[in-house]
């Protein structure tokens, strides 16, 4: 939905902008138009800002390591950017800290992180050709 | 001036009638020497005489023995024969004695030959002088209270009544807010926003409401004022208005906040974050960390990494005592609220018997990087930024 999501291309990346207040068809929607993205324009990373949602509980902490693992098996890394301080001990609190997810402290720093997850596979890939 | 005598009988008779549908007051006549000449029904309710045993007996029956021992009844006339008429209130005599409030209008009867004995108006007032005089034990007791603004106002919210308390606390005589609405007690804001109709409709539901908010003085000024709320019903059970008691908590308050703020500055103190360098931080733990140090000190850690844009955090245990399972929790979580905002974090400072007790405790670190040195835990700090700025090079040069 354009209401609660804006997806931008940057290079190779996507850097997909969540706000507003996540409820079950919202996410339904927003999973289809990230995917369909992704897919559509090879993208190789997906960075997910989320600082301008309203609320950030064990329901969309669930719904965003979802969004991570569809990106990821479309063949493009992920991260996630723009959790705020409270929002971090909250999560935690809640034991939704979401621990197989890269997180960011900024898009500039999120773009890096996805670079060099990129590369570190190609390196590991490469050294399986080569053995 | 001509009198007509026929009239003059018919008029009595119809007096008579009247005075005998009268059972509210006593209205006995009595001739020149004070003696009771008349009777009715009225007079026999109230005093419980009948008319056999009272007609021909003195005024003096009604009188408490030490008013008729005193002259009283004497005077009493005398009073009533130069002045017309005479209004007292005193205590009188019921037959067998029981007393009760009277009210006494006595007046000088003449006719054409001359006086002719004395008309007695006789109300009981002994029930409205029980309530007059509770009333005005209230009213002392509330205008005693000096300390406490106790006030009524009607369900329009105009204010009906003022004590000196109120006068003491908020500035104002009762001539300046009496009919005025309560709403000029209230700041603007809370005025604007209802904060005085929650409080009113609260009071009336629940039967009292308790309420801390900032109070507007005359001069201006605001003091923190605690108040209770309690509606006053009829006897129907009809709102009838609101009776508010209102103390002024500004000290009280200002102590709490002031203690508040030392608490926060100690805690403050005991747990300093260090910017180290470009995008490291240190934060070096001293002393027992119970619950409410460690959630203060991932708190303020968060919002310095926020600030600094941190990659790399460096949590140094050389100060802490000892670990146990607790703090270790705590430890963890901050980790853990420190990588989803987007940093790393290495734990410095473990001692080699630290270790041991951690391993036996069963304490898992999951993938924490941990060093002994802080020197140690530094090098490895930058090397993590130098590899992250080196993908980003990269990525630029590439891009």
């Amino acid at each position: 939905m354009p209401d609660h999501s804006a997806i931008m291309h940057m290079g190779q990346d996507l850097l997909v902008i969540l706000h507003g207040d996540l409820d079950d068809r919202t996410v339904e929607s927003i999973e289809r138009e990230v995917t369909s993205e992704v897919a559509r324009t090879s993208a190789r990373g997906a960075l997910i800002d989320v600082s301008g949602v309203d609320v950030i509980d064990s329901f969309v902490a669930q719904v965003l390591a979802r969004l991570v693992r569809m990106v990821r098996l479309l063949g493009a890394e992920a991260a996630i950017v723009g959790i705020r301080p409270a929002v971090a001990i909250s999560l935690v609190e809640l034991g939704a800290s979401m621990p197989d997810v890269t997180t960011a402290l900024s898009a500039e720093q999120g773009m890096a992180r996805l670079r060099r997850m990129r590369a570190d596979n190609s390196v590991r890939i490469d050294h399986g050709k080569h053995c | 001036m001509a009198v007509d005598p026929v009239a003059v009988v018919e008029d009595l008779a119809y007096y008579t009638q009247m005075v005998n549908t009268i059972t509210d007051y006593a209205v006995i006549h009595l001739d020149n020497e004070g003696v009771v000449r008349s009777w009715h029904a009225g007079a026999e309710h109230l005093t419980g005489y009948t008319a056999e045993e009272i007609i021909g007996q003195p005024a003096a029956v009604f009188y408490t023995v030490a008013d008729a021992a005193a002259g009283r009844v004497e005077a009493d006339l005398r009073t009533a024969t130069a002045a017309d008429s005479q209004v007292t209130e005193g205590w009188r005599l019921r037959k067998g004695g029981a007393p009760y409030w009277a009210s006494v209008v006595l007046t000088a009867v003449l006719d054409q030959s001359g006086p002719a004995g004395f008309g007695m108006v006789v109300r009981d007032l002994t029930a409205g002088r029980e309530q007059a005089l509770m009333l005005r034990s209230l009213e002392q007791l509330v205008n005693s209270i000096a300390d406490l603004e106790v006030i009524r106002f009607d369900c329009d919210g105009l204010v009906r009544s003022w004590n000196p308390g109120a006068q003491k606390l908020t500035g104002y005589v009762a001539e300046e807010v009496i009919g005025h609405h309560v709403s000029m007690f209230y700041n603007e804001d809370d005025a604007s926003s209802g904060v005085l109709d929650r409080e009113m409709t609260g009071a009336a539901r629940d039967g009292s409401m308790e309420a801390e908010g900032w109070r507007i003085r005359k001069d201006g000024s605001r003091f923190w004022a605690n108040i209770v709320l309690s509606p006053i019903r009829d006897d129907q059970g009809e709102l009838a208005g609101y009776v508010k008691v209102a103390r002024d908590l500004t000290e009280r308050r200002e102590q709490d906040q002031l203690v508040q703020r030392q608490r926060d500055e100690i805690l403050e103190l005991s747990t300093p974050v260090i910017q180290v360098w470009d995008k490291v931080l240190v934060l070096p733990l001293i002393g027992t960390l119970d619950s409410g140090r460690a959630a203060r000190l991932t708190e303020s850690l968060l919002e310095r990494i926020a600030a600094d844009q941190a990659e790399v955090v460096i949590l140094d245990i050389s100060g802490v005592p000892g670990i146990d399972s607790g703090v270790a929790q705590h430890l963890l979580e901050t980790v853990e609220a420190a990588r989803l905002m987007g940093t790393e974090s290495i734990l410095s400072g473990v001692r080699p018997d630290t270790a041991q007790s951690m391993v036996h405790l069963g304490i898992d670190l999951g993938g924490l990087r941990s060093r002994t040195s802080l020197r140690d835990a530094l090098q490895l700090a930058l090397r993590l930024i130098d590899a992250r700025a080196g993908s980003r090079d990269e990525a630029g040069i590439r891009a």
